[in-house]
């Protein structure tokens, strides 16, 4: 599970971020260790309610997908931005502002976002 | 020809509608007038627009044809930006839809719900939003007010005013004393007064390194006070001198003709003077009738003012609970009250309100810190969920990863704000 997640998730990393989102501190991350079940990622997001929700994400990702020190969060498929948001969530990953707004979003929420992010190209 | 444009959205929009325009009585479209075009008046403008697609008539007032962002505006006193950097136009508000008019909002008649311009012209409303920013208090500085900008610039509108701050420091003579005046709480973000000290010692560090900055504090501390304290003291050793209201910093007076400064009775003669002093909510805030001393009280939920449920207030105008009156702050605001706004206008679906907000600020190259929280809405107002704020003693490579983050915060919530 923990390999299919993060092989698709690395890729779109280094695509829209060269410089690399996981910055310097990634020795300080225990996302290698990191998995979300099954049930969690099968819920179905609603895009509509994602949509609101991303009010929250756009003042700092930006929706045109352009990257300029805080990495695109678009077009990503679904099961990697719920795999990611989790691992904030859960503070495997370490960063203080998403790990605070991630640990805020409940299970159905994340789903939403993961969902209406998917659309944007 | 923005007419017809208006017109051809509005129908397609209407025909393809499920919900009921539960508003829209008598005069067609639902209107919304947007007094403001600063952070929280773009983005609420910008929001409405765009997902009531064409279903709602919206005015945005503006005097400025460029908005020069208060944000960054330290950055370009230190040298890192240049003024053109800061300055963002309306054209793609007007583009997403958005009526732009730029004038000056005179008066607010809230029974027959029209806003009159200084130009003149009467604009009618079902719902206004007012996000007029701040004006200062007058008196709160002894011996300041308005026609002393010149003299000693208060550079917390940024624009002319920043660049006049820009200028007088660059003519700073060798050796001499920047002063700065703080302003009491609350005001408009509260780290910006000492990212504007970190800034100018920065400026000075390499163009005046003699030159000293003295602050008078009517507080007896302020926000990441230790983190700034100690970019100081890294940075900067010596050169500043902040005298809190411990030490008499809250007894200052000016004098703009001879250029000094008095603080708890010593009287200092400076170089430059800048002088931040107590604030109040935008006038308009006031006209309209929807403040309650020095600012606007506002429903934590949809930002509708407690005097007036067609009216709301956002930003730094509205006193709400917890959240810092920042640019930021009045984004996340801006698009909770567009979703509640868009909701009761053409009864599209209103989630529930969530606010975040995060506040970088530079201290010296690539040493950038931040704090930041979310919010949620309680009965009784905005109210403070979980937050974080840098350490002292973080790496440089941290530091540095904060302030490449703000560069690209910039980024994104200016395009959020203004497309
Ligand atoms: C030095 C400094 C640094 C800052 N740094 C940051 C930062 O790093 N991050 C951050 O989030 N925030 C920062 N801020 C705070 C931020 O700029 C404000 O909180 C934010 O701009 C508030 O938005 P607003 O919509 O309430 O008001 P504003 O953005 O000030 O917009 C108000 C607008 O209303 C217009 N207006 C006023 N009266 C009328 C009228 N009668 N009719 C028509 N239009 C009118 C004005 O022309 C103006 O364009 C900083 C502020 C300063 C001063
Ligand atoms: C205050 C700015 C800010 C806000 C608001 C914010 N983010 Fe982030 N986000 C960041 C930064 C900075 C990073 C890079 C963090 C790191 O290095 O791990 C990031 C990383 C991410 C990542 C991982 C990106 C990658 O390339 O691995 C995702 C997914 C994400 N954010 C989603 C969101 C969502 C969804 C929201 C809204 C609920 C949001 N963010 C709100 C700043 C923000």
């Amino acid at each position: 599970m923990m390999k299919h997640i993060l092989m698709p998730l690395f890729s779109v990393c280094f695509l829209s971020a060269p410089l690399g989102a996981f910055g310097d501190d990634q020795d300080a991350d225990d996302t290698d260790e990191f998995d979300v079940s099954e049930e969690i990622l099968s819920i179905k997001g609603d895009p509509e309610y994602g949509e609101y929700l991303s009010g929250d994400c756009t003042g700092c990702h930006q929706v045109d997908g352009s990257y300029d020190g805080i990495p695109s969060i678009t077009g990503w498929d679904e099961e990697s931005f719920v795999w990611a948001m989790h691992s904030y969530k859960e503070k495997a990953r370490e960063h203080p502002v998403m790990q605070m707004m991630a640990g805020r979003l409940s299970n159905d929420e994340i789903a939403a976002l993961a969902a209406y992010f998917a659309t944007l190209e | 020809m923005k007419l017809n444009r208006r017109t051809f959205l509005g129908t397609a929009a209407a025909a393809s509608m499920s919900a009921p325009a539960v508003y829209a009585g008598g005069h067609g479209k639902p209107r919304v007038v947007v007094v403001g075009g600063g952070a929280g008046g773009a983005t609420a403008a910008r929001y409405i627009a765009k997902d009531s697609k064409g279903a709602i008539d919206v005015t945005l007032i503006e005097p400025t044809r460029t908005y020069y962002t208060c944000f960054f505006s330290n950055l370009y006193l230190g040298g890192f930006k240049d003024v053109e950097d800061i300055g963002h136009s309306y054209g793609n508000l007007a583009a997403a839809g958005v009526n732009v008019v730029h004038d000056w909002a005179v008066g607010v008649d809230r029974d027959a719900k029209t806003v009159s311009l200084a130009g003149g012209a009467s604009v009618a409303y079902d719902k206004l939003i007012l996000s007029p920013g701040i004006d200062f208090v007058d008196g709160a500085v002894q011996g300041w007010d308005l026609s002393s900008q010149n003299a000693m610039p208060h550079a917390y509108k940024a624009g002319s005013q920043t660049e006049l701050l820009k200028a007088q420091l660059a003519a700073m003579p060798s050796g001499g004393t920047f002063a700065l005046v703080a302003p009491p709480n609350p005001y408009r973000c509260p780290p910006g007064p000492y990212e504007r000290i970190s800034m100018v010692a920065h400026y000075l560090k390499n163009n005046n390194p003699t030159a000293k900055i003295i602050v008078a504090d009517p507080k007896p501390k302020f926000s990441k006070m230790a983190l700034f304290q100690e970019g100081w003291a890294n940075h900067y050793d010596g050169m500043i001198d902040w005298i809190g209201s411990e030490f008499g910093g809250s007894n200052v007076s000016v004098n703009p003709d001879a250029m000094t400064v008095t603080i708890d009775g010593e009287e200092t003669k400076v170089d430059v003077c800048n002088v931040i002093p107590a604030m109040k909510a935008g006038r308009i805030a006031d006209m309209a009738g929807v403040t309650d001393g020095r600012w606007a009280p506002v429903n934590a939920a949809d930002m509708s003012t407690k005097a007036d449920p067609d009216v709301y207030v956002l930003g730094d105008a509205s006193q709400q609970g917890d959240m810092p009156k920042s640019g930021f702050s009045a984004n996340s605001q801006a698009k909770v009250c567009a979703n509640a706004v868009r909701g009761a206008l053409t009864g599209s679906k209103v989630f529930p309100a969530k606010f975040s907000n995060t506040c970088w600020s530079l201290i010296s190259t690539n040493d950038g810190v931040k704090v930041g929280a979310t919010y949620e809405a309680t009965d009784e107002k905005i109210a403070k969920v979980d937050g974080f704020i840098s350490k002292t003693g973080e790496s440089a490579d941290v530091r540095q990863a904060t302030y490449e983050e703000s560069e690209g915060w910039y980024s994104g919530i200016t395009a959020d704000m203004f497309g």
